[in-house]
Order: C-alpha cells, then structure tokens, then sequence
C-alpha cells in the first residue's frame, strides 16, 4: 500500500502542473526577477561608465579664456542646446573681476547654481566641481611657485589611498540585490500552489471529505507541503540557474568587478534553498490554510511576503553583522550565499545548522497546521 | 452497524444535538428525517469524527470515531454535506484518488474505478476534466467517490438536493442495491417522498433528539395521519422547514 503523503503529493502534483496561473506564476518570478535586476544593472553600468562631455550653462567665459579651456579639456562645455524640461539648468558663472582678481593673488569669484538634490545630475555636478578643483589646486601651486615656496607645503597629510576590496567583495554590494531575488523567487513561486491546496480546498468545499478520509491530518498536511515546495524549489533552482547567464551578458569588467560563480557553487546555492523552500511553504499553508477563499489567502499571503523581504533587505542595507545572523532560518542562507557570491571561505559548520533550524521550524509549523485542520473550530470555522 | 447513543453537542449557546440515540443496522436504509437546523449534518459529521461529541458516542461496528478515526474512516463511505471535485483531474483521476487513499492502488485500485464507472455509467465523462459538469455529474462522482472502496457503511448528507429525476432514480437503485448487499446506509433528508419512496427505518429528528422513530408506516399508524408528510408536522409539531 502506498503512504498517503505518496498519494497526496502526487495528486497535488499532478493538480498543480495542469494550472496554467500556477506554473506561470512559479515561472514568471523566477524568470523577471533576474531578468529585472540585469536591466537595473545595465542602466548603472552605463551610468557609471559614461564618459561624454558635461554641458553647462557657462556665463562669463570672455573673461577667463585659460579657465574655459581647462575646463573643456575637463569635459565641461558650454551648453548649446536648451536644457530638457523638468530639469533644472546647471550654471557657472565667472565673475568679471577674474583677470583681476588672478593678477592680484585673490580668490576669484565663480558662482555654480543647480540643483543640488537631483539625483539626475549628480554626477555631472561632481565633475564640473571635480574641474574647478582641479584649476584651484594648479593656480595655487603656480602662486606659490613664483613666491619661492615649495607647493608641497600646503600637503599636510598625504594620504595613500590602499583599495583592498577585491573584485568580489566590490561585486557582493551589487549583488547583494540579486540574491535577495533567488532567496525570494523560494517564496514567490510556491505561492500560488499553496493557496490553491488549502484555502482553495476549502473554497471548492472539498476539504470536509478530504478530512474524512482514512489518513492521518499530519500526513495529508505533508503531502500537500512537499507538492507547494517542489514548486517552491523549482522556481528557486530556475532563478539560480538563469543569474550566472545574466551576469555573462552583462559588461561588469567595465566597473571593475568580476563574478565567476562555478556550477558547484550554483548546486550549493540550490541544496541551500531546499529548505527554505520548505519554510516558505508551511508558512504559506499556515497562513492559507486559516483563509476561507483564494483571494483572502492571497491578502493574507501577500502582507506575509513582507516579512522574509523585510528581513533579507533590512539585513542587506543596514549592513547588519552578527554572527548570530549564520545559525538562523532565512538569514542563515542569505548569509551564505553572500559568502558564495563574494568569494569568501564558507561556513559550512553554520550552514548546516541553519539548514537544520530551517527544516526543524518548518516541521514545527507543518504540526501546527495538522493540529489545526483536526479542531473542527478552524475545519467548519466556528 | 452504526450506532449512536445520547449524543450532545453545542455550539456555544446553540445546542445542536440533545441526546440523540438511533441505530443503522445492516441492510437496511436509515432515513434522517428532519427540518433544517435539527441537527442532521451535525450527527453525521460526529460519526466521521470530524466534530467531538460533547458527551455520548458514535460507533461503527463498535469502534468510536474519536477514539480511533482513521478504523472508522476506513470502514465506511462518505457523500458529504458539501461536494467540490477537483477542476482539473478527471472523473476517473478523482475516483482513483479517493481509492487509493483507502488503500486501493495498481491493478486492484484501477479495477474498482472502473467498476463503480461503469455500475454508474460514467463512462462517457470518466476521463473528462471535472470543469463543466453538470450537478448530477457531479453527484456522479462524488458518489463514485464514496463508494469505490465498497464500504460496509454508507453515509450520505441531503443526496438528492439539486438532482434532476434520472439522477435521483439512479441514486435511489445504487442505494437499494447496497442494501441487499448488506450495506448499513444512513441519510439525512428533509425531503418526504424520498424518505417514503427508500427508507426501511425513519428517524425523526427535532431540535438535536429523536422525535419519533419506525418505518414511514409505522410512523402514519402512530400519529393517526395518511400521508408521511401530515405524520411528521404532527411529531415535529410545525410545519417549519419542510420541502414537500
């Protein structure tokens, strides 16, 4: 005789692959997330890397002809078209004191108006002041030159900038964004089956002779979580397949970074989500489970998809660092992944242990679940 | 065999079942008579241990269902309250699914599908995705469903609602046919004609106990009435919730 979580699992196999919404849905997120996060890399590599000139409203230049030069051999140039709408103009003007001011050793006066907010123009902002630094400090050192002083009196600390980041390291920060969308593509593309096994079983009232069926609620919970994981893991091992194609397409030599992730890292990252696969799931069904019909699941569902996200971003961009982060469920593997990614030697003591946490959490939660399909409180919703 | 003695349930303040005491031997079709609210699909779900008894017991052969609900699961067969098949499996993989729960699978398993198709004559839609079928379809199936393991006891919720005549007909021959093979077979109703028309023991029930009990023709005799339905206003004492 089969096991009924056999039966089970196998029934809601079968039920899930014939749902077009639920395969797309396991496909979809898997399929843009990566592919999300490669157009969002490509805008910044681009951004980065852009070398065309700066144009500037530039006011005054008749009188500094040498400053206008330096500044155009800068890549800051006079502005001939007009500027697009909603952006604000850049500005810099020369004062017409210039000539005097650099024959009698004074500050010469230059005015730069924009706007300093705009994220848009930050960078250009940085260069036009990047070239007027650059003039000062020549100025400067000319001026003291012909009063016989040695320029380097004015380096009181020279500092050696010694960048220790390897390339991995510099790439982590990047790609910290994407492993939060292999981690969350475990949570994303179960979804749809979880809530269609539970809260949809109660909707198409099939759940009350489900329940009267020879089999214990323990195993029918069990059959039903291992169907919802193995979609889970699918659109888990899809995304993690696809990253590495992504990055090969992606000019990341151009800033500098390089990510060679091995097949044996990416079946490492895969066996890490295996897990959490079970995780996201039981605490999908936990929450589905309570719902009377597939859309409340999916208010429910959606408002628990906060917390898994909330934790991996709140992780990744407060840069939290503690140890404690290794041993956990979720951080635990986001943790690990970091460390695959950067290149780093890998903790496989606390990678086990949070796998273990993991799987013990999901096992806790999926007899919680069982418990509560046999109160007939939460069955008949009385 | 299926027995219940003085069961109570509540729901809060709502008392469902008062002390409700009745037999459903072998062989014989055991109508539950009863307006609406009386406490019918209550009882029924406490003998498939799906509601906890406040006090009392329901047995199967003897074995309580809240003692040991999976023994009493596996003896007996369910055509529930409310029925929803699987959309997108087909009659047959719906059929299966339930056999094999119960322990029927390979050759065993797909012969027993195939026999309660045909005693059905489900063939037709037996390997058609559940999407679109009718209610009596439908019904189909979930009696397929409840019945595939040939179960010594047969418990059935309000079969009939919904159903057209020919449906109806085929239900009430499977129903007699599972009697004469000694099947113990209990259901609930309100509607009189049928109770009439199949049932060789009625149990009326009122506000969660037995109001009366016997053959319909029992049950005329002792009230003094022609008609079934006259009998049972008398012993109900309204005329609150009955289809006629």
């Amino acid at each position: 005789m089969k096991s009924p979580i056999k039966i089970v699992f196998g029934k809601e196999l079968k039920d899930a692959l014939r749902d077009k919404r639920s395969v797309m849905a396991a496909m979809s997120y898997a399929f843009f997330g990566p592919l999300l996060m490669a157009v969002a890399f490509y805008v910044l590599i681009s951004q980065l890397t852009d070398t065309s000139d700066v144009k500037i409203n530039i006011e005054g230049a008749e009188h500094a002809p040498a400053f206008v030069a330096h500044l155009n051999t800068q890549g800051v140039v006079q502005r001939e078209e007009d500027w697009p709408a909603g952006q604000q103009p850049i500005t810099l003007a020369i004062s017409p004191e210039w000539a005097e001011n650099v024959a009698t050793a004074q500050p010469a006066r230059v005015t730069l108006t924009a706007d300093f907010s705009s994220q848009k123009q930050r960078t250009d902002l940085r260069r036009v002041e990047r070239a007027v630094e650059t003039y000062t400090a020549q100025l400067s050192y000319i001026r003291l030159q012909m009063r016989g002083i040695d320029p380097k009196i004015t380096q009181g600390v020279n500092l050696v900038k010694h960048d220790t980041a390897t390339k991995g390291s510099k790439a982590a920060i990047l790609l910290g964004s994407v492993l939060i969308f292999i981690l969350l593509s475990v949570f994303f593309s179960g979804m749809n089956v979880a809530i269609d096994i539970s809260a949809g079983e109660r909707e198409r009232n099939s759940l009350e002779l489900l329940l009267s069926q020879p089999l214990t609620t323990h195993q029918l919970v069990w059959g039903k979580a291992l169907a919802a994981s193995a979609f889970a893991m699918f659109g888990g091992v899809l995304s993690a397949v696809l990253i590495p194609f992504i990055f090969k397409l992606l000019p990341l030599h151009e800033i500098g970074i390089s990510i060679a992730l091995a097949w044996p890292m990416i079946l490492l990252i895969m066996a890490l989500l295996i897990p959490l696969a079970l995780l996201a799931t039981a605490l999908q069904l936990f929450v589905s489970f309570r719902a009377k019909s597939f859309k409340e699941a999916q208010t429910y569902i959606s408002l628990l998809l906060m917390a898994p996200m909330l934790v991996v971003f709140g992780v990744e961009f407060a840069r939290v660092k503690n140890q404690i982060l290794y041993y956990l469920p979720l951080t635990g593997q986001h943790q690990a992944l970091l460390d695959i990614i950067k290149g780093e030697s890998l903790q496989w003591g606390a990678m086990a242990v949070s796998a273990v946490a993991t799987v013990v959490l999901s096992m806790l939660l999926l007899r919680l679940i069982s418990r509560m399909l046999s109160s007939e409180k939460v069955v008949f919703g009385l | 065999m299926i027995e219940v003695k003085s069961l109570k349930k509540s729901f809060g303040k709502v008392t469902a079942l008062n002390g409700l005491t009745f037999s459903a031997p072998e062989g014989q079709i055991t109508g539950l008579l009863g307006p609406n609210g009386a406490g019918k699909t209550t009882c029924l779900r406490t003998i498939y241990g799906l509601l906890k008894a406040d006090t009392g017991e329901a047995l199967i052969d003897g074995v309580d269902a809240n003692v040991d609900p999976l023994e009493v699961r596996r003896k007996i067969g369910i055509f529930p309250d409310k029925f929803g098949l699987y959309e997108r499996l087909t009659a047959r993989e719906q059929i299966a699914y339930f056999a094999t729960l119960h322990g029927l699978d390979g050759e065993s398993g797909d012969a027993a599908v195939q026999q309660v198709i045909s005693r059905l004559d489900m063939g037709a839609i037996a390997d058609r995705r559940a999407t679109g079928f009718s209610q009596g379809q439908r019904m189909k199936v979930a009696l397929a469903q409840a019945i595939v393991h040939r179960p010594k006891h047969l418990i059935l919720d309000e079969p009939s609602r919904g159903l057209d005549v020919m449906s109806t007909r085929i239900l009430r021959d499977l129903l007699r046919e599972l009697r004469d093979q000694g099947t113990s077979i209990l259901f609930s109703s309100h509607v009189m004609q049928e109770v009439a028309a199949l049932c060789d023991q009625v149990v009326v029930v009122a506000a969660g106990k037995v109001a009366a009990q016997g053959t319909p023709t029992e049950l005329c005799q002792q009230t003094g009435e022609e008609a079934l339905e006259e009998a049972f206003v008398k012993i109900i004492g309204t005329d609150e919730g009955i289809a006629a």
